[in-house]
């Protein structure tokens, strides 16, 4: 009894140790970490995370997988971790399927994935660096960006 | 001539029914503007059908389908980019500068910063400086030209005498942050063993 309790003990601190010793790496899924920022909101503008609608405000901030979404009259403008800056005009919906800017790994990338709407886009880092990592999905297409501004419109169904 | 009627309203009433004409078919449109240098990128629209270039200010493509293929650029009136994007892009925020990224080029298989490159190093300095920096990313690569063993060495060095050189204008050490790559991320894409002076460069990223 005395000695499965030791064994337990044991057992409990090598893990806490190993868990340790990997430093950072111990990161759990639901705390993915903020790729960017709401600058602009205004009208109906929310972001939707798991399910959850948030309310844009100024200063919100944003992760990999969320929607962003806006109203008749709304808009929401973004500024990412690599200076990238993306806005949507009303009725519109955005996806954020993949967003990495970590200089100190050498990985970059970014994908954006538009459901509706209108969208303006002015490229940041990972566009220069990694140029081939930088893509905006509609429904019908797949736009590879190298470094620059454009505005996009897709009309939902 | 009752029965012409009949047939009249009948048209009428397929083309309500299927939209005739007057709507329009479901079209995505990519439009570039040039950005705050008046300079425009460079951007690939791709479908199932195919692909275009898009890279003059100005111009636009249309997609109808995905399993078309874009239509060929054309200029879009400045009218129409207003009507459509202004509000989206008066919701754009200003300009971010949170990184300044700077790119030196080196000679082929050498530790040599070409003239343009070692002329920036000044600019490189004086950024961190002004910036009050303490996050400077340097980041080695090579071309395609030989082993990958012997450019992770190559690239290495490369950056690391980029460190030195900071180093010598008076940056701090712990500021800089050295990592390279080899022949892993080439900037401009080619077939191995093939030279490219743009991919033999070392990234400073000053934050």
């Amino acid at each position: 009894m005395n000695l499965s309790k030791a064994r337990n003990l044991f057992v409990s601190l090598a893990t806490i140790l190993i868990l340790l010793s990997m430093g950072g790496n111990v990161s759990p899924v639901y705390a993915s970490p903020t790729i960017g920022t709401v600058q602009k909101a205004s009208g109906m503008a929310a972001v939707v995370r798991q399910g959850q609608t948030i309310s844009a405000t100024v200063g919100l901030e944003i992760r990999e997988n969320d929607t962003l979404r806006t109203g008749p009259d709304g808009s929401i403008g973004v500024i990412f971790s690599d200076d990238t800056l993306l806005s949507l005009g009303p009725e519109s919906a955005l996806v954020i399927d993949k967003f990495v800017f970590a200089p100190r790994e050498g990985k970059f990338s970014i994908a954006l994935r538009m459901i509706r709407g209108t969208a303006a886009y002015l490229s940041g880092l990972i566009s220069k660096l990694a140029p081939d990592s930088a893509h905006f999905e509609t429904p019908s297409a797949s736009i590879g960006i190298r470094g620059t501004k454009f505005v996009v419109r897709v009309e939902g169904k | 001539m009752r029965q012409w009627r009949n047939v009249l309203f009948v048209l009428i009433f397929l083309c309500l029914l299927i939209g005739c004409g007057a709507h329009r078919a479901k079209r995505d449109l990519i439009v570039l503007l040039p950005d705050q240098n008046g300079k425009g990128g460079v951007i690939t629209v791709t479908t199932q059908g195919g692909s275009q270039i898009l890279d003059k200010p100005g111009y636009g493509i249309e997609v109808e389908d995905l399993n078309k293929p874009p239509v060929a650029p054309k200029p879009v009136e400045e009218k129409e980019v207003n009507d459509v994007f202004v509000p989206a892009l008066s919701a754009l925020p200003d300009r971010a500068s949170r990184f300044i990224l700077f790119i030196l080029y080196f000679e082929h298989n050498t530790t040599k910063l070409t003239h343009e490159s070692s002329d920036l190093l000044s600019g490189v300095q004086k950024t961190i400086k002004s910036r009050n920096s303490n996050e400077v990313y340097v980041v080695g690569h090579t071309d395609l030209v030989g082993t990958e063993a012997y450019n992770v060495d190559l690239s290495s060095r490369r950056a690391n005498y980029v460190r030195d050189l900071l180093l010598s204008r008076g940056i701090k050490p712990k500021t800089l942050f050295v990592s390279f790559y080899g022949k892993a991320r080439p900037l401009v894409p080619t077939k191995d063993e093939v030279p490219e002076p743009r991919n033999r460069r070392v990234e400073v990223i000053v934050r």
